[in-house]
C-alpha cells in the first residue's frame, strides 16, 4: 500500500522580494506571449498562460537557467511535454536571455526559431522536440537516469497539461520513474481543467490524478499554480520524498492574465483580432506596472 | 559457405557485449527483452550499464532518447514490430525528430518468428523506419555482419535501426569488415543483377552458386538498407540491364522498392522484385513459409532463372507460358 503525500506545500523558501520579482517576470513573460502574438495573432495563448507562471518559476527560481549556464553539462533540464504552451517557454527564454528577444517577432514566420511546438535544432534552450502529447514523461525518465548515469546532480522538470494525462506512454513513464526510483525528475501538471473540445472532466476524466500518480509511486502535492508562494514553496521542497520522483499538480486558469478569455475553452488557440489584442495588452502593460511599483516599494 | 552457423541473437549480445566493455558510454536497455536478446550477461557483468524498462517499449524508447541526450549511447533491442510498429511516434520524434544517437535492434524479423504469427512479424519495418529522416536501417547478411555493424552502428553517431533474424545462420564473410552504406560484390556476372538484403543472403549466393555456368549472375550484398549502395547498384544493372531484388520484406516500401525508385530514370534497365505479398504472413514453419514465398534456396533459384530469362512483355503484361 502506497501512503499518499498530500501534503500542501506553503511557507516556502523563497523571500517576499524574489516572490515580487517573479511576479513581475511572470507579468513581463505574459507580456512577450503578447509580444508573439502581435507578430502572429494565433496560437496555443490559453495553455501558456496557465502554464507561464510555472514556467517563470522552473527557469528563474529553481534551475537558475540563463545564458551563462544553459548549456553546462550539469544543467537542470526543462522539458515541455505540453509543447503546444511552446508561448509560454519562448517567452521565458527570451526574458532570461537564453534567446534574443527580437526573436520573439519571428513567431509565426517561415523558419522561425519559434514553431508551434518547440524544436531543440532551432532554438537553444529547447531540450526535446515534443509537440506530440505523452512523450515528455519518458523522454524525461531517460534523462534522469542519464544524468544518474553520468554522475551529475541535473535534476529534470517535466511540465505536462491535465488533457494530455490520458495518453497511456506517460503511464509507462510513470512506472518507469517509480521503479527506478527517479528522485531528480518532476513532473509539473498544469491542471487548467479544459482542453480543445471542453472540461477534461468531461472529455476523458483523469481524476484523481493525485491519487493515480500516488499509485505508481510518486510523492505529490498540489498547489495553485497562478500562485508564486505556492509555486516555489513546491519547487523548494524537491524531492518531496526521496527516493520517489515527484509530482506536483498545479491548478491553474486557463488563459490567465487575459480576462477577456480566461477560462474560456476558446482560448486555447486564441486567433485575436487587432482590437482584442490591443486590450489584452492595456491588459498585461497594467499588470506590469503593477508589479513592477511592487517591486519598487520593496 | 565459409564458417561456422551461428545464432544471429547470441552473436548480437555476444558482439555488443564486446563493444560495450570497451565503451562506457554504451547503456543496454531491455523491455523484458534483454536476456533472449542475448545481453543476459552483460545484465549481471554491469549493472550500472543496463536498464530494464518491462514490456513498455514507448516509454524504453523515448527514456533512450533522453539518455542519448546526456551522451550515452543507449541500445534497445527486442522482438522487431514491438520497436518499430507499437513505438513509431516515440521513433520517429524522440530519436529521428531528435536526431539522438539511439540503436534500436529489431530482433527475430521478417516472419522468422514464423509460429507465433503475424503479431510478431515485421515485414514492413525497412518501409516505416525507413521513412524517419536520418536514421540508418542495416540488415546484417550472416554472423561476421552482425559483429560488424555492431561496431559499425555504435562508431556511427546517428539513430541506428538493425534488423536481425532467429534461425541460426552461415558464416559467409571471412571477417567481420562491415561498412555502413557500402555493398558487397558477392559473385561477378553479366546476365543478371542480384540485389539481397539480410539474413536471406546465403541463400541467395547458395542459389547464384547452383546456377553457375548457367546464368552468371553478379551478386551485390547489402548490410545496409538505407543508405542505398546507389554507385554500386547503378553500376552494376547498367551492364546487365536485369536486376533481381531479394528480401524478407513486403513489396511494399523495402529494398526492391528503393532500387526500383533509383533505377526509375535509367533506360532500358528492367526491374523483378522477390518479396513478401502485402499480406499478413499466417503462422506456420519458418521454412514452409520461406518456401511459400519462394525466399527458400529451390525458390530464390527458380526466381532467378526466371528473371535471367524474362518472357516476352506485351500491352497486357507478361506473356503466359513463354518461359
Amino acid at each position: 500500500m502506497i501512503t499518499l503525500d498530500r501534503t500542501r506545500c506553503v511557507n516556502g523558501a523563497a523571500t517576499p522580494s524574489e516572490l515580487a520579482e517573479l511576479r513581475l517576470s511572470a507579468a513581463r513573460a505574459r507580456r512577450n506571449v503578447l509580444r508573439m502574438m502581435a507578430a502572429t495573432p494565433a496560437g496555443h495563448v490559453g495553455g501558456a498562460l496557465s502554464a507561464i507562471d510555472l514556467v517563470v518559476a522552473i527557469y528563474r527560481h529553481a534551475m537558475k537557467l540563463g545564458p551563462a549556464n544553459h548549456d553546462a553539462p550539469d544543467r537542470d533540464r526543462f522539458l515541455l511535454s505540453a509543447g503546444h504552451k511552446a508561448l509560454a517557454q519562448y517567452a521565458v527564454l527570451a526574458q532570461v536571455g537564453i534567446i534574443a528577444e527580437e526573436v520573439l517577432d519571428t513567431y509565426g514566420q517561415t523558419d522561425s526559431a519559434l514553431p508551434g511546438h518547440p524544436d531543440m535544432s532551432t532554438l537553444a534552450g529547447v531540450e526535446g522536440n515534443t509537440g506530440a502529447l505523452g512523450h515528455g514523461l519518458p523522454i524525461g525518465c531517460g534523462m534522469a537516469l542519464g544524468a544518474r548515469a553520468s554522475g551529475l546532480a541535473s535534476r529534470v522538470f517535466v511540465l505536462l497539461g491535465d488533457g494530455e494525462l490520458v495518453e497511456g506512454s506517460n503511464w509507462e513513464g510513470a512506472a518507469i520513474a517509480a521503479h527506478h526510483r527517479l528522485d531528480n525528475l518532476a513532473a509539473i501538471i498544469d491542471v487548467n481543467g479544459l482542453q480543445i473540445s471542453g472540461p477534461t472532466a468531461e472529455v476523458l476524466n483523469m481524476e484523481s490524478i493525485v491519487d493515480k500518480f500516488a499509485a505508481f509511486g510518486w510523492a505529490t502535492c498540489e498547489i495553485d499554480g497562478n500562485d508564486m508562494a505556492d509555486i516555489c514553496a513546491a519547487l523548494d521542497r524537491l524531492p518531496l520524498q526521496s527516493p520517489r520522483p515527484s509530482v506536483v499538480i498545479a491548478h491553474t486558469v486557463k488563459a490567465k492574465g487575459i480576462s477577456a478569455i480566461e477560462g474560456t475553452v476558446g482560448s486555447h488557440y486564441w486567433k485575436p483580432n487587432s482590437e482584442q489584442l490591443a486590450a489584452a495588452i492595456t491588459e498585461v502593460d497594467e499588470h506590469v506596472r503593477r508589479e513592477e511599483s511592487v517591486v519598487t516599494a520593496s | 559457405m565459409i564458417g561456422d552457423v551461428l545464432d544471429p541473437r547470441k552473436t548480437f549480445g555476444k558482439a555488443l557485449q564486446q563493444v560495450a566493455e570497451a565503451d562506457s558510454r554504451v547503456v543496454v536497455l531491455s523491455a523484458d527483452s534483454g536476456g533472449s536478446s542475448g545481453l543476459g550477461e552483460f545484465a549481471k557483468t554491469h549493472p550500472d550499464r543496463y536498464v530494464e524498462f518491462g514490456i513498455a517499449e514507448n516509454g524504453a524508447t523515448g527514456a533512450a532518447a533522453g539518455l542519448a541526450t546526456f551522451g550515452h549511447i543507449p541500445v534497445l533491442c527486442a522482438i522487431a514490430p514491438f520497436i518499430t510498429c507499437r513505438n513509431y511516434e516515440a521513433f520517429r520524434n524522440d530519436i529521428g525528430y531528435m536526431r539522438q544517437n539511439v540503436k534500436m535492434v529489431g530482433r527475430n524479423g521478417g516472419f522468422t518468428y514464423a509460429d507465433l504469427g503475424a503479431t510478431h512479424h515485421s515485414l514492413e519495418d525497412y518501409a516505416i523506419i525507413g521513412m524517419i529522416p536520418g536514421v540508418v536501417v542495416l540488415a546484417p547478411q550472416d554472423p561476421t555482419e552482425i559483429r560488424g555493424a555492431v561496431k559499425a552502428m555504435i562508431e556511427h553517431h546517428g539513430p541506428v535501426y538493425m534488423r536481425i533474424g532467429n534461425d541460426p545462420l552461415p558464416e559467409i564473410f571471412p571477417d567481420d569488415s562491415f561498412e555502413i552504406g557500402r555493398a558487397k560484390h558477392l559473385r561477378e556476372g553479366s546476365d543478371l543483377t542480384v540485389v539481397s538484403t539480410g539474413y536471406v543472403t546465403p541463400r541467395v549466393l547458395e542459389a547464384v552458386d547452383r546456377l553457375a555456368g548457367e546464368i552468371e549472375v553478379d551478386l551485390l550484398g547489402l548490410g545496409t538498407v538505407i543508405p542505398l549502395d546507389e554507385q554500386a547498384i547503378l553500376a552494376s544493372a547498367m551492364r546487365t540491364q536485369r536486376v533481381l531484388t531479394i528480401e524478407e520484406h513486403y513489396l511494399r516500401g523495402g529494398l526492391g522498392s528503393g532500387v526500383c525508385e533509383l533505377l526509375a530514370g535509367v533506360p532500358d534497365v528492367t526491374v523483378e522484385r522477390l518479396a513478401v505479398p502485402h499480406d499478413f504472413v499466417p503462422s506456420g514453419r519458418y521454412g514452409e513459409l520461406s518456401a511459400r514465398y519462394d525466399l527458400d534456396v529451390d525458390g530464390i533459384e527458380r526466381r532467378i532463372r526466371a528473371a535471367a530469362y524474362p518472357r516476352p512483355r506485351t500491352a497486357q503484361g507478361v506473356a503466359p507460358g513463354s518461359s
